[in-house]
């Protein structure tokens, strides 16, 4: 290459270079609006929240009331009550299981919602032809899990009611993508796991529902939770999105096949994986209550039990009911 | 033209083939393996599907935006973390006193996982862009900090002697001669810190990121996207070799004096 056509393409892949990050820097930093109070919601791929952003009606609410929305996306609910700990986020939507365990571990936070349940598309996941029929037959097979997630109550409560004990089964923890590899390639015998991903492996993988949350008492109810000083400071907000959240849920219960097209393209999965997922899924967003409280009682109680959390911990002192 | 130079043209065109064999070879044969049904799609897409899923996001805009969004946390982040490596390595290589007060503790923070450090950053720096650009800064730190240093303190005792006679100063000194003869080892550090910038870069993308390619790619993995994945660990691939072919450019074009 000769020195000067090098010297020329190198300024030039440069120049690219430095123009690509400043659109880069230019697609962050367009949304930031200083006259309007900052809302920060974490939220999970597919989630109420999910839906809430996606529709768009939410945060045009909430701008009216002068707050301005920032949906902030989370992996798992174990990053989000991170964030939530060091107060990066108002009010994060988490499964049941991550606040139980947040605090425990000493995090100070407060229940403000409850939403719906997942309890006919979460459970445990089996091939068809594993000879795998009943709970009982799960005695001495491996069984994925992540743990700190509400997989990790399912299969306690699926050991309980099979009358299994703790150890019966092989525990395998891993990570949802981890897991999914492990079980298609038969690493696993089986997978406790949620919507929208049990919906895919039924699907894909010639599987089926062993046991769903309905039977085993594992609900996998959503609950939307607030840093414990945020949540007394600002109960008329909380209310807020309480009701405007409560309206978008309304919505995606008796719009299925606008909320089937919004997820569809938004966690890129086939349209019949997600069909079923949001067909035996009720959404809702609801004020506290105490059948609400006692589930999640019930899990530090069994997670206590079980050994995995080392502290007692009481739920009802740590929810707000917003009467 | 001569017969030599005809050569030599030919010997260039196959030099610039040679290092390409293995990566198509590789590509066709992974396309070949999913097109006989060795490996069901649905655990490896073939290259076809890959790109036609690149070619997919790119029409929707969705991966030219996280592109230009994760070069923008990667440029700053580079350019802060790598000019304090610089700094520093420049002022220990030339300073007994700074070497003894700072080297120690560089080398302690050097080898603590990006990802251990997380929920310290997140703490510190919250959740926005600077805790991802910290971390990227962080992780460009190091390489720079040590060829600098090294490059520094390794040159010729000899050359330096020489200046000496020639009676120059400290500044001229560190202008005419140890610069120049650490520049090939700083440019070296460039190079690895390219390389480590990327590498951090999916690390940070993953403390709530709702854009970037880091974030497409855990996002893909939620839901066993592999197709997305697989195109995700594919431009990663690309975007090291790009800055690499950068730095070494720079490294032949910076390099030229010494013919």
């Amino acid at each position: 290459m000769k020195h000067t056509t090098r010297k020329w393409l190198i300024f030039s892949l440069l120049v690219f270079w430095v123009a690509a990050a400043g659109y880069g820097w230019f697609l962050v930093h367009q949304e930031d609006n200083a006259k309007l109070k900052s809302v920060t919601i974490g939220f999970q791929a597919g989630d109420e929240f999910d839906i809430a952003k996606s529709r768009g009606q939410f945060a045009k609410k909430m701008e009216k009331k002068g707050y301005k929305v920032k949906f902030k996306e989370f992996q798992n609910g174990a990053a989000m009550m991170q964030a939530l700990a060091t107060g990066n986020v108002d009010y994060a939507r988490v499964g049941d299981t991550p606040p139980v365990s947040a605090l425990a571990a000493g995090t100070k936070l407060t229940y403000v919602a409850a939403g719906g349940t997942k309890e006919k598309g979460s459970g445990i996941i089996v091939k068809k032809n594993s000879g795998i029929n009943s709970l009982k037959d799960l005695k001495g097979k491996r069984v994925a899990y992540t743990k700190g997630t509400s997989s990790q109550y399912m299969l306690l409560r699926a050991l309980r009611k099979a009358g299994l004990g703790v150890d019966d089964i092989k525990w395998v923890n891993l990570d949802q993508d981890a897991a999914a590899v492990a079980y298609s390639k038969d690493k696993v015998d089986a997978w406790a796991n949620w919507d929208p991903t049990v919906a895919q492996v039924e699907l894909t993988e010639n599987s089926k529902l062993l046991v769903n949350g309905k039977q085993t008492g594992a609900v996998n109810r959503s609950f939307i939770v607030s840093p414990a000083k945020f949540a007394k400071n600002h109960r008329s907000l909380s209310r807020l999105i309480i009701k405007y959240g409560e309206q978008d849920m309304h919505w995606a219960n008796t719009h299925h096949a606008k909320v089937i097209k919004l997820m569809v393209k938004d966690l890129k999965l086939s349209k019949n994986v997600v069909q079923l997922a949001v067909k035996r899924r009720v959404f809702g967003i609801y004020k506290m209550n105490d059948e609400y409280a006692k589930e999640e009682q019930k899990i530090a109680n069994t997670f206590y039990q079980s050994g995995i959390l080392n502290k007692q911990v009481t739920i009802s002192k740590h929810v707000d009911y917003l009467k | 033209m001569s017969d030599a130079s005809v050569l030599n043209k030919k010997k260039f065109s196959l030099q610039g083939i040679i290092p390409w064999i293995i990566p198509l070879a590789i590509i066709l044969f992974w396309q070949l393996v999913v097109s006989i049904g060795w490996v069901s799609s649905s655990v490896l897409p073939s290259p076809l599907e890959v790109l036609k899923d690149g070619i997919d996001l790119t029409i929707k805009g969705e991966l030219p935006q996280n592109m230009s969004i994760s070069l923008y946390r990667a440029t700053v982040g580079f350019v802060i973390g790598g000019g304090i490596g610089f700094v520093l390595g420049f002022i220990n290589g030339l300073s007994k006193v700074a070497r003894l007060t700072f080297d120690s503790t560089v080398q302690m923070l050097r080898n603590i996982p990006h990802l251990a450090l997380i929920p310290l950053v997140i703490l510190l720096m919250g959740i926005g862009e600077p805790a991802k650009i910290f971390l990227v800064a962080i992780g460009c730190m190091f390489p720079m900090y040590i060829n600098t240093y090294h490059g520094i303190t390794s040159v010729d005792h000899k050359i330096i002697e020489m200046g000496k006679a020639y009676g120059l100063n400290r500044s001229a000194m560190i202008r005419k001669i140890i610069f120049p003869a650490a520049l090939p080892t700083i440019l070296m550090g460039v190079r690895y810190a390219l390389g480590v910038m990327w590498t951090t870069l999916i690390v940070a993308e993953t403390i709530s990121a709702s854009s970037g390619i880091g974030y497409m790619s855990t996002n893909a993995e939620q839901f066993m996207d592999m197709k997305t994945i697989v195109l995700c660990i594919l431009i990663y691939a690309l975007l090291g070799k790009l800055s690499d072919f950068i730095a070494k450019n720079l490294e032949i074009i910076f390099l030229d004096w010494r013919g």
